[in-house]
């Protein structure tokens, strides 16, 4: 029996260690936590970054942990490309209200009505833009700090991140510069204009935050979960049917039963097919997927092995 | 079980990538999309026509250019029986600084021989150098566990009596640094014999196969629990209710704490009791070493981030002066009666370095006097006194990591110049 088949077993049938108990993730939410009261005790304008994806929500849920019996110490920031998936939009407006959160939001369209953006054609991706509406965000309310969602075993660039990532004036990673990140004495000294980046799940896997969200309850936008919806099958992805993305003249639409894995911008994030209807469902297609995450959902990445990093060298997420 | 953070160390060429690659490929941890990309890349495969799995480890794309790993990065994969947390830290230039920052991070050290580097024809094997400073520096960070991959046993014909020659040279090694235990694997990377299971190739050896040993390791809480809780305070904050009481919010070190404990503030020294407690699981009545805490005092008393609370058994006097090792990180060199920043628990303050006692010989593994205007320049380990702008509750930092490790930062750069260990 190989590793990954004991582990299969351990994981889809009876209690095991890793589906009920899970002492990994009390280890894992405690260094998380760790984090951001760093952050709440070291910046003077934090905030959280939150593309109500499920990472930023799981971040968000830890945030509030954070911050118990407190109030919840900074707003949120979401990054609006305008392509979004309505279900999210109705989730972010719900949770926000529902938690008492303060939401600012940066709208795509504000950056290009000023210029700062110039589209190629008005359907493209949107994906790569998000960067100068971010940093304009960040400029326009003089954050010091924005915690993120992001994970180290999501793509190969991401591996050798910070936990505090310094961006310079520019707002560039700069990978060569990085500080050594010693014990849990994190360097968080700043120069005027500068800012960091900080990633309180970086040791965290995409099974991980799976599981966290099902021992957790945490609630997730519907899109997530088992729902039909009309697709086209193109280059081995199933591509939404949606204004942005319409049905070419050589295919047809068909109704799959499909989740998705990320809500990216809705002209380049794909669903995959699937009928979890909750996290323990999702669990197990995860446990049993053969492919990783960004691999299967995101257009854009396929194009270069090195996209990731050549887009975090320009300041993206 | 709690994640176990290992560390993997060797030199270049040494077969670290292709370890890891196998560990990861052969927990299938490696998905489907990844393995695909790396079959699309350029130029990777081996003569043979197999992945190169080193691949898998490689970053960032000036590094791939240049074909050499240069900073430390992280992999993850888990088993049925516990998640690993893979620290790389590359074996060449930068080493100690990349060594000595993945360790601060790790429970374990796996270091990596290349048997094919090694001259058998000596009477006494000798390890390379490398090796030498590596389990140096595995034991200068206090690593609980040294395991010693012995690579490449494929090009060696699985020779059972090289290998034992091999464990007797580093057996000597430890005895000569002190090193009270290390557990020693034959493997081949490339073929994997020895990482997931012993093939018939390594049936000669009794101990586990690589992953199993692993899986299998103790991890002990914070290490050196003395019993006597300690809190450096990161944040402090107030309830939502009317009342508005202060919580102080940290992560607990060195001992338990329960409801109804009495503590002390650092400094100033006001006493209070432990009124409530909250985990990350909500209200608790006791919390351990790890947890991530907020506490309620009965009374008001003055705290703010920087600040620690204590049991009331611990030493209620801090000290202004250290003997500590310091491993010089910045590329520019030590300044002695310079002021630097420390950060020690939640706390930054001034610091000066104002002399050097000693300095490591990594491949010797000794403690040299060093002469009058000794420097500290990049990669070097030193014996230094210092003198903080104000007291610290400072503990050895082979009895408490929360009390006895410190950062120094350059006030100019903010580059994080050394990491100290107080002696
Ligand atoms: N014969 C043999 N070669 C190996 C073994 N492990 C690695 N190698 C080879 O040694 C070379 C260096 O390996 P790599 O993993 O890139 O080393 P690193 O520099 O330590 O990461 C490559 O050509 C590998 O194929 C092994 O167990 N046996």
């Amino acid at each position: 029996m190989t590793a990954r088949d004991a582990f299969l077993n351990a994981a889809s049938s009876g209690p095991s260690e890793l589906r009920t108990a899970n002492p990994h993730l009390d280890w894992l939410e405690n260094e998380a936590i760790e984090i951001l009261r760093e952050v709440f005790g070291s910046f003077a304008r934090p905030a959280l970054l939150c593309s109500f994806g499920k990472d930023s929500l799981v971040v968000l849920h830890l945030a509030r942990k954070a911050a118990a019996p407190g109030r919840m110490p900074l707003p949120l920031v979401h990054i609006d490309t305008g392509h979004n998936f309505p279900e999210v939009i109705a989730f972010r407006e719900r949770v926000c209200a529902a938690q008492g959160l303060t939401l600012i939001v940066g709208h795509l369209e504000t950056s290009i009505a000023r210029g700062s953006i110039r589209l190629g054609h008005a359907t493209e991706s949107r994906n790569r833009h998000q960067t100068v509406t971010l940093l304009e965000t960040i400029e326009a309310n003089r954050f010091d700090a924005l915690v993120g969602g992001a994970r180290r075993d999501e793509e190969k660039a991401r591996a050798k991140e910070r936990v505090f990532s310094h961006r310079d004036a520019f707002g560039q990673w700069q990978p060569r510069a990085q500080r050594p990140e010693l014990w849990s004495l994190y360097n968080a000294h700043l120069a005027p204009g500068e800012h960091f980046r900080v990633f309180p799940i970086s040791n965290w896997t995409e099974l991980d935050v799976w599981q966290y969200i099902a021992r957790e309850g945490i609630e997730l936008p519907s899109i997530y979960y088992h729902h039909r919806r009309p697709v086209v099958e193109r280059g081995g992805l199933l591509v939404p049917v949606t204004e942005l993305t319409p049905v070419r003249s050589d295919e047809s639409a068909v109704e799959r039963d499909v989740r998705f894995r990320t809500v990216g911008d809705i002209s380049c994030t794909c669903p995959v097919a699937s009928t979890a209807a909750n996290a323990a469902e999702v669990i197990h297609e995860t446990i049993t997927a053969t492919a990783s995450e960004r691999g299967a959902t995101r257009m854009d990445d396929r194009a270069h092995d090195a996209a990731m990093e050549r887009r975090k060298k320009e300041g993206y997420f | 079980m709690r994640p176990l953070r290992l560390l993997t160390c060797g030199s270049v060429d040494d077969g670290k990538s292709t370890l890891i690659g196998r560990l990861l490929f052969d927990s299938k941890a490696l998905l489907v999309d990844q393995i695909e990309a790396l079959e699309r890349s350029r130029g990777t495969r081996n003569r043979d026509g197999t992945i190169d799995l080193s691949l898998v480890t490689d970053g960032l794309e000036a590094e791939r250019e240049q074909g050499i790993t240069i900073d430390v990065a992280h992999r993850y994969f888990a088993t049925a029986r516990r998640k690993f947390i893979i620290a790389d830290a590359p074996g060449h230039e930068q080493f100690t600084r990349n060594m000595v920052t993945a360790a601060s991070r790790s429970d374990v050290a796996v270091l990596l021989i290349d048997v094919t580097k090694l001259d058998f024809t000596a009477d006494e094997l000798a390890l390379l150098p490398q090796t030498k400073r590596h389990a140096a520096l595995a034991h200068l960070l206090g690593l609980r566990h040294v395991v010693v991959a012995v690579n490449k046993m494929d090009a060696i014909g699985y020779d059972a009596t090289r290998f034992r020659r091999v464990v007797a040279a580093f057996e000597r090694l430890a005895t000569a640094l002190d090193i009270a235990a290390f557990t020693p694997v034959p493997v081949s990377a490339l073929r994997g014999d020895g990482v997931v299971a012993h093939t018939e190739n390594t049936d000669w050896y009794t101990g586990p196969a690589l992953l199993p040993l692993l899986e299998s390791l103790p991890l002990e809480e914070a290490k050196g629990d003395d019993g006597t809780a300690h809190l450096a305070v990161q944040w402090v904050t107030r309830d939502t209710d009317d009342e508005h009481r202060r919580w102080i919010t940290g992560t607990l070190s060195d001992g338990a704490i329960a409801v109804g404990a009495s503590i002390r503030v650092f400094p100033g020294g006001d006493a209070a009791t432990v009124m409530a407690l909250r985990t990350a699981r909500g209200d608790a009545s006791t919390a351990r070493p790890g947890d991530a805490i907020a506490l309620l005092l009965d009374r008001q008393i003055d705290v703010a981030r920087g600040d620690w609370l204590m049991a009331e058994a611990a030493p209620a006097t801090g000290s202004r002066h250290a003997n500590a090792a310091l491993a010089w990180l910045d590329d520019a060199p030590l300044v002695i009666g310079r002021r630097y920043l420390a950060r020690h628990g939640t706390r930054t303050l001034p610091v000066r370095v104002t002399g050097i006692r000693a300095a490591l010989d990594l491949e010797a593994g000794r403690w040299s006097n060093a002469s009058t205007g000794a420097v500290a320049e990049r990669n070097a380990i030193v014996q230094a006194e210092l003198e903080f702008a104000a007291p610290l509750p400072l503990a050895p930092y082979t009895q408490s990591v929360a009390r006895g490790a410190f950062v120094l930062v350059d006030p100019g750069t903010h580059t994080t110049a050394a990491a100290g260990m107080v002696a």
